[in-house]
């Protein structure tokens, strides 16, 4: 211990002898670790899985279950009533929901200044699917239609002043509805199971209706809607629950190997019905993509931060080589101490320890700094790319890396020129 | 060759003053082969580098063949020591990147000739010196007696008019450096003047003529031999 | 005077630390070509024609909060009682409703195409739009083939809503013909106008298509479009939201823009990148300098006896401070060599992930060219303190 610290006094005292080089070097290595870190925070963020365990369990099924013609064509990316009600047809799978989201307006009373909402309209499954924590109440209990709705708790107690309303009424958008649960706090970075339209950037939503009453009473999807046949938007009720009108996204639970290829068969024989019934005349092209894959599947993924995480790598490699070459220069410079040590007896693994010591001090003045240059790297991008906004936080295992990173690369600077200073011929290096 | 009338050096630092060279007067004709000699921090080497122009002086007049070096720019200057002077250093200062051929051929650079006649000065050089064969080798190859030909070669590449020798054999054997001594007299011989800094009596004794220096100034007089106890010579 | 061959020979002796330096001035060289070329490629994207008036044309983006507001007739009342109060703002020249703005992203869209010509003229992703006649105005654009209708048609099934396209479109749906009575799988043509910029995830930005009918989903959201006098946008713009919750509170107001803060907004995630990586191109050249100058500093310490024993030979001071540049620029044009290389090599690795065009030959040059004024700043001081040596101290024997 009193060795390393005599090592540590030796390092201070190399570093006062020439300030300038030293922090030069300094400055180069945490620009290069304060930028890559900075967007690693978001590349690690948005790559993050939300839901590791269950990833691979859950589906999105995609069929040409549509009613015009078209070869070699991708599938919809959302799916019209009847196709949901016909893939959900089947016990297979071990839970099943269908969603979309939409916009609404809350009041407590039909007087109150309105409280712009959005609105996740599903089925029970849902909340089982996805893990959501529910804080009061209870999810209901099947999927038809009901004036009943779940709040968030930020919601509950920005309508309320409280979290613990169940049972208590409100208005939403001009229809009184009672409030049956009230959901705990929850974030899903990435929500993946709302990728379209790059909506799993975005936060959960306030409130939860069930699918069905979103049907009758006419909510249209904020989101992404399509439509293939002469259907009036504005019949939600009927012509949305029977003609091509296509605005939902679903989601079924596959636990096993088994039931995603007993699915997958599921699948094929209800399109080849339907097709033989001459309701949808395209060839089948039906998918079944896992959450995990969801994000490449809609192919919406702007590839900035993969073009920027390749700049800083390149620009991180650019400051080590740079860093190293310096500390290089440093090295030399001190050559002739070192090699006096050497002549007076220190032995190669001495100048190692010596050199570790460089490492350490390095590494911690660094680490500080890359950290300051992170935030404000961080601050620029949420400027810059706001979609992006909520995947900048920093927790301790991202620092964690950034520490071990930043070890990594003061050794590497240090280590050729440390080990250059101990394997040279002394008698020349001392002559010098 | 060299004239040097009432000239003065101090080198002056923040806290103290020192008079490295007071007075000097010294005349030296073309082809005189001069010995200078002295106690150690006597002004010896001081007074070569002013002759060799490699540090201004504070007070007095310098002629080099002729020609005042007082006032002269840097460029000038550079030019000067290029053409009329060569160097020979104690320590013989190779530039160890180079090859011999490379080092030897830097002062031509400098003077601007063209390939060709580069290739056949360093040529020439090196044979002189006894070293043709050995022209790729890079410095650190070589003993001190070679490296200190091939700076010798370096000086005397460009044919200068003035050779300026600091403790030339300092760093040698009694063998290399009767080597090089019979290589200046041999250079000397062929009419280039040569300035010589030594410690050595011996060596003093070869060149035509010797100038002492004690505390700055030049002691006109001959040279005290506690040794051998000849009569002064006087210096004109 | 001093010959490159030389400093070649003596940076070839030192292979560890050329190589270091030559790799990073190559990846340097790389970044800086392609930000470079993705900042102009941005700052084209951003200059596009849009046939529109940027900065006098206002967008108000709203809906009606409560659901009857939402529905006809109540809210074709509403919508009359608001272009009312906007044409009484002054500087106001024109104002229309409409259910999408210009100049965004995606949107309402959907297929065109011949009625009796389905297959080879349908064309997929063509922007709708359901105006009031005074859009025209609102965007000055020139009706050249056809009239406008003047009646805001409903959508009540029965009756046919003609189409108003924009010139491409009609040359693209209906060939070598005049698409005047021609009819379309939504209507028949009744007029042809000029091009503009509509969304940009569309077949081709100016294939745009109009019809003068009421809001369909008013559950979307709507908005107000507005021509204003040149120089008021800023002092109607602030007016509007107090206007408009004069005419009746129950509505929110999601946004006031110009016609260039859309195309900013359009480009936002381009001109993010690009901005970003100018910063690091920016720090990219900060780090190259720093390093130059670290190096020549060391350099000029290390060296003093070279450089001692150089000025003995004859070297005059200029000569030697040539030669440090002269050093400096041989290795940056080494790594520049490499660095083309490099530069074509990013340019395909980041093809593969954004859209960025092919490296033309000027920009590496270019960027070359900085590079090295950079260095050369650089190394200017520490050089000129190495010429400073003196030939007497750095010849000296220890």
């Amino acid at each position: 211990m009193e060795q390393f610290l005599y090592y540590l006094k030796v390092s201070l005292k190399s570093i006062r002898r020439a300030p300038l080089p030293y922090s030069l070097t300094v400055l180069i290595l945490s620009l290069g670790l304060g930028v890559f870190f900075a967007n690693a925070t978001f590349y690690y963020r948005l790559n993050a899985d939300p839901l590791p365990h269950k990833s691979d369990k859950l589906f999105f099924p995609f069929t040409m279950m549509v009613p015009y013609e078209c070869q070699n064509c991708e599938p919809p990316n959302v799916l019209s009533y009847s196709n949901v009600q016909k893939l959900g047809a089947t016990d297979i799978p071990t839970a099943k929901a269908a969603m979309y989201s939409a916009d609404g307006y809350l009041r407590l009373t039909p007087q109150q200044p309105p409280l712009p909402v959005k609105i996740r309209l599903t089925q029970p499954d849902f909340f089982r699917m996805f893990e959501v924590p529910f804080l009061h109440g209870s999810v209901w209990p099947d999927a038809s239609a009901r004036a009943e709705v779940i709040l968030s708790r930020q919601t509950a107690e920005k309508l309320f002043g409280d979290a613990n309303v169940v049972g208590r009424s409100l208005t939403l958008d001009d229809h009184q509805y009672t409030v049956s649960a009230v959901l705990a706090d929850w974030t899903m970075l990435p929500r993946l199971f709302d990728a379209n339209n790059n909506n799993h950037l975005s936060e959960v939503e306030d409130i939860y209706l069930p699918l069905e009453t979103g049907y009758d009473r006419n909510y249209l999807s904020n989101s992404q809607s399509s439509s293939f046949e002469d259907a009036d938007y504005r019949k939600l009720p009927t012509d949305g629950r029977t003609k091509a009108i296509h605005q939902l996204q679903y989601w079924v639970q596959l636990d096993s190997a088994e039931q995603q290829q007993a699915y997958r068969q599921f699948m094929a024989n209800l399109t080849a019905d339907e097709k033989k019934a001459g309701r949808h005349p395209s060839p089948e092209n039906n998918k079944l993509v896992a959450m995990r894959d969801i994000v490449a599947h809609f192919k919406q993924q702007g590839g900035d931060i993969e073009a920027f995480a390749l700049v800083t790598l390149l620009f991180l490699l650019v400051c080590l080589f740079n860093a190293s070459h310096l500390s290089l220069n440093r090295y030399i410079s001190n050559q002739y101490e070192i090699s006096l040590r050497r002549a007076l007896g220190a032995s190669r693994w001495h100048i190692q320890q010596q050199a570790l010591a460089d490492v350490l001090l390095m590494a911690g003045i660094t680490a500080v700094a890359a950290l300051l240059i992170g935030y404000c790297g961080v601050s620029l991008m949420n400027y810059l790319l706001p979609a992006n906004r909520l995947f900048s936080s920093w927790d301790w295992s991202l620092l964690g890396g950034l520490l071990l990173l930043t070890l990594c690369c003061s050794y590497l600077v240090t280590l050729y020129p440390s080990l250059r200073a101990s394997y040279g011929a002394l008698n020349q290096q001392l002559k010098e | 060759m060299i004239k040097i009338n009432n000239l003065s050096k101090i080198f002056r630092t923040e806290l103290i003053e020192t008079h490295a060279l007071k007075n000097i007067q010294l005349h030296v004709s073309e082809g005189e082969f001069v010995a200078l000699t002295g106690p150690s921090g006597s002004g010896k080497s001081t007074l070569l580098n002013v002759l060799g122009t490699l540090e201004h002086f504070d007070s007095g007049d310098y002629l080099l063949d002729g020609q005042s070096v007082r006032g002269l720019s840097d460029k000038a200057l550079s030019a000067l020591r290029n053409e009329k002077i060569g160097f020979i250093f104690q320590g013989f200062n190779l530039i160890k990147d180079y090859s011999l051929f490379d080092n030897i051929e830097l002062p031509l650079r400098y003077r601007g000739f063209n390939a060709a006649e580069r290739k056949r000065r360093v040529e020439h050089a090196l044979e002189q010196v006894g070293l043709a064969a050995r022209r790729d080798y890079h410095p650190s190859q070589l003993s001190g007696g070679q490296q200190q030909r091939v700076a010798i070669a370096r000086a005397i590449a460009g044919q200068p008019r003035i050779l300026l020798a600091d403790e030339p054999t300092g760093n040698l054997d009694s063998l290399m450096a009767r080597q090089v001594m019979e290589l200046l007299e041999q250079i000397n011989q062929n009419g280039c003047t040569i300035l010589m800094v030594t410690h050595d009596p011996e060596q003093a004794r070869r060149a035509g003529r010797q100038v002492q220096i004690i505390d700055g100034q030049l002691s006109d007089a001959a040279m005290y031999d506690p040794l051998q106890h000849t009569t002064p010579v006087a210096v004109a | 005077m001093i010959s490159p061959k030389l400093i070649l020979k003596s940076m070839l002796r030192r292979k560890v630390v050329t190589s270091l330096l030559l790799v990073q001035l190559a990846l340097t060289l790389a970044l800086l070509s392609n930000s470079s070329l993705l900042a102009l490629q941005t700052w084209d994207q951003l200059r596009q024609p849009t046939n529109l008036d940027l900065d006098n044309i206002l967008y108000v983006s709203l809906k009606p909060t409560s659901k009857n507001l939402q529905e006809y007739p109540a809210f074709a009342d509403l919508l009359e009682r608001q272009l009312a109060a906007v044409r009484q703002v002054p500087a106001v020249q024109a104002v229309s409703f409409t259910n999408q703005s210009p100049l965004m992203t995606g949107g309402s869209n959907g297929n065109v195409n011949d009625e009796n010509d389905r297959e080879r003229s349908n064309t997929q992703n063509v922007p709708q739009y359901t105006v009031s006649p005074e859009f025209l105005q609102v965007l000055q654009l020139d009706v050249l083939e056809g009239e406008i209708p003047q009646q805001i048609q409903a959508w009540d099934g029965a009756a046919v809503v003609p189409v108003v396209l924009t010139k491409s479109l009609a040359e693209r749906v209906f060939p070598g013909k005049s698409a005047i009575g021609q009819l379309t799988n939504s209507g028949p043509v009744a007029a042809v106008i000029e091009d503009f910029y509509g969304q940009r995830n569309a077949e081709r930005v100016m294939y745009n298509r109009l019809q003068i009918a009421q809001i369909y989903g008013v559950a979307w959201g709507y908005g107000l479009i507005l021509r204003v006098t040149p120089g008021q946008a800023e002092q109607v713009r602030s007016q509007l939201p107090d206007v408009l919750k004069a005419v009746d509170a129950n509505i929110e107001i999601f946004s006031v823009r110009t016609m260039d803060e859309q195309l900013h907004r359009m480009f936002r995630n381009e001109f993010g990148l690009a901005t970003l990586l100018a910063v690091l191109s920016g720090l990219m050249l900060l780090v190259s300098m720093i390093s130059s100058y670290s190096n020549a500093h060391f350099n000029a310490l290390k060296r003093q006896q070279e450089i001692g024993i150089k000025r003995a030979l004859g070297a005059s001071k200029q000569g030697i401070l040539l030669e440090m540049l002269t050093e400096n620029w041989l290795t940056t044009g080494a790594g520049a060599v490499l660095g083309l290389t490099a530069a074509v090599g990013l340019n395909q690795l980041l093809a593969l992930v954004i859209s960025i065009p092919a490296l033309p030959v000027w920009l590496p040059l270019t960027a070359l060219l900085m590079l090295m004024c950079c260095v050369t700043l650089a190394t200017w001081y520490p050089a000129t303190i190495a010429t400073r040596v003196s030939p007497a101290t750095a010849t000296k024997t220890l």
